[in-house]
């Protein structure tokens, strides 16, 4: 089992390399955001090609991308383009907390939602129940999350009002300007009103996947010898499908979690557009359509390495919850 | 054989999943997966609307009605949707918008499978070095996040349709090459492909002739699948600005337009919406049924 997490975090070295040349190949053909300051008859013609050199525009985007490189190996992420003044580092980790508090809460939701009805609707397979769930997953898997915000938003923040005239919920942002020091409490149920819709949103179009998932492992395992054996030597049919069925059912599951990890932290990027949510979704689309590679950059590494890093966990895992499976 | 469905027939029973070809089958159990006819006709009732439809409503997507009367007009006679900000028919805008989506979708998803089959069939066949450095491939664009990626892309190559669908598919073919990398190398054991290769067949002629017509029904449920996905895809993108840009309707953009008129005007977000999540569910409804009919192993 050493050997083998060793060799596997070996192999993810080659797969991150291949992320960031992708990644910077594409954020590489984003035109150079100085070469339009030269319209400008203000800005001397020395200090754009200041800029342009100190930026590495002047070199050819593989040279550049090992200027990059060499200053992320020393820890030096470089400057923000977007926020001048910032540096890269800076305007990923204001936007982090807001990405992570949010979809925490939609992972937390969708999860705890999914499970018991992907259990319910695979113990009554074919019954109205399970007609119901599975209707209701495909809607949710089908919805376009931009659509599903702007009605939500035309509902709760236009149409219903609360008796002081103000809408029922905030149509965006995350937090009501001049709350930042409010008592805590104050400042708990301030934000949650911002997060209800962002997070019923998402969590309606993720649970989907997770039921129909829980749902056909559930009766994958349902199916199985030892289900039967325990039903025919009278175990309660409760005991059966708790005890029994849903341990090994629930294995699956498990690397389901584990892989889903990572998406806490890349965001979503339109729900955050549309409620106007300063998160890591939003920031990077904004920073690489304005060839602010470096803050782009550090926000896509993030997720893709914690994509990579949580596939090797979930095999662990997976190792671990299932002792049939050996890895060598 | 055909005896035996004859004596079925006199008896007056049904006939057993024996007596059908493996499409007859495969369409016999489709036909009893009610979902999938639900999503069937949801299809068959967008495509009639798409194409159909401008034959029946002869208005042109893009004329604009002259002044301020012209705009945001509700339903009438004259404009059975309405009228969007510049005076245009929505009804027309919903037809010729419905194409372009449908177009994108179809195109994108057909492509994506295409080019995973490809590099799928290449890695499973001949395994050893091409497999290796074309899966480390594979898996590094998976973990990749792919949607900062596709506005990125879509934001340098243009925003006409046949660019839209090209980032489409520069990231949506690597599920398919797993796919058939797994199928394949389990196919390329069996007693036909080494028939196949003691006569003589060539490498090329195995992977397209013998293996991937058995990779076949499992790339159209994809497929299927797929196609809802790219629309939605081409939604997002055109939602975010980078799409099909303007005077050309895509349901996408239309909704990206429709966005800032949202406290006057709610209809116009209500229209396009609706048309690409019935699609999507049309398209996810009838990709899921069409799974669990070539399963052989479950009853339906």
């Amino acid at each position: 089992m050493r050997d083998y997490i060793i060799r596997r975090v070996l192999g993810m070295i080659p797969l991150i390399l291949i992320v960031m040349i992708v990644s910077f190949g594409i954020f590489s053909l984003v035109p150079n955001p100085f070469a339009a300051l030269i319209e400008n008859p203000r800005i001397k013609k020395a200090d754009i090609q200041r800029l342009i050199k100190a930026w590495g525009f002047d070199l050819p985007w593989y040279l550049r991308f090992f200027k990059w490189f060499s200053g992320v190996i020393r820890g030096d992420w470089g400057p923000s383009l977007l926020y001048p003044g910032s540096t890269a580092r800076d305007v990923i980790s204001r936007a982090l907390p807001v990405t992570v508090r949010l979809m925490g809460i939609e992972f937390l939701v969708s999860i705890a939602i999914a499970l018991p009805i992907g259990i319910i609707s695979a113990v009554k397979q074919y019954s109205v129940t399970d007609y119901v769930v599975t209707v209701i997953s495909f809607l949710g898997m089908s919805m376009p999350t931009f659509w599903f915000g702007l009605l939500m938003m035309m509902l709760f923040s236009v149409v219903l009002k609360r008796p002081s005239g103000m809408p029922l919920l905030p149509a965006g942002g995350f937090i009501t300007p001049g709350l930042e020091e409010a008592p805590f409490w104050a400042k708990l149920g301030d934000r949650a009103q911002y997060l209800v819709m962002p997070v019923v949103v998402l969590a309606f179009s993720s649970l989907g996947g997770y039921a129909r998932y829980m749902r056909s492992s559930m009766l994958e395992v349902i199916r199985q010898d030892y289900i039967r054996t325990a039903r025919a030597k009278g175990v309660p049919e409760r005991s059966v499908i708790y005890k029994h069925a849903l341990r090994n059912a629930m294995i699956p599951i498990v690397t389901l979690i584990a892989l889903s990890v990572p998406g806490i932290v890349g965001g979503a990027a339109i729900t955050e557009t549309i409620f106007n949510i300063p998160g890591m979704g939003s920031l990077i689309i904004q920073a690489e359509t304005k060839a602010d590679y470096p803050t782009a950059m550090i926000g896509l590494m993030l997720s893709s390495v914690l994509v990579i890093a949580f596939n090797l966990v979930a095999d662990i895992v997976y190792a671990w919850v299932d002792p049939r499976i050996k890895y060598s | 054989m055909a005896e035996k469905a004859i004596e079925a027939k006199k008896k007056g029973q049904k006939k057993s999943s024996e007596d059908y070809t493996y499409v007859g089958m495969v369409f016999h159990r489709l036909t009893r997966h009610k979902l999938a006819m639900v999503g069937a006709f949801m299809l068959i009732f967008i495509l009639l609307f798409v194409f159909v439809g401008p034959l029946i409503w002869r208005a042109n997507p893009n004329t604009q009605i002259e002044g301020l009367g012209g705009l945001f007009n509700p339903a009438s006679r004259a404009h059975p949707l309405g009228t969007d900000d510049y005076g245009r028919d929505v009804l027309a805008r919903m037809f010729f918008g419905g194409r372009i989506s449908l177009f994108i979708g179809f195109i994108s998803a057909i492509s994506s499978t295409l080019v995973g089959a490809l590099v799928g069939l290449v890695a499973g066949y001949y395994g050893g070095w091409s497999d290796n450095i074309l899966m480390r491939f594979t898996d590094a664009m998976l973990s990749i996040p792919t949607f900062p990626l596709l506005i990125a892309l879509a934001s340098v190559l243009g925003k006409g349709v046949w660019q839209i669908i090209l980032v489409i598919v520069v990231f949506g073919w690597m599920t398919d090459a797993r796919l058939v990398r797994g199928l394949v190398l389990s196919l390329k054991e069996q007693e036909y492909v080494e028939a196949a290769r003691a006569i003589g067949a060539s490498a090329n002629r195995i992977m397209w002739r013998h293996l991937f017509p058995n990779t076949l029904a499992v790339l159209i449920v994809s497929t299927t699948i797929g196609i809802g996905g790219a629309i939605i895809y081409e939604a997002s993108i055109s939602f975010l600005g980078f799409g099909v840009q303007a005077p050309f309707a895509s349901w996408g953009n239309m909704l990206q337009n429709a966005q800032q008129f949202i406290w006057n005007s709610p209809r116009l977000i209500i229209y396009p919406g609706l048309a690409i999540f019935m699609t999507v569910l049309g398209f996810n409804f009838f990709g899921d049924g069409l799974r669990d009919a070539i399963d052989p192993k479950l009853k339906l």
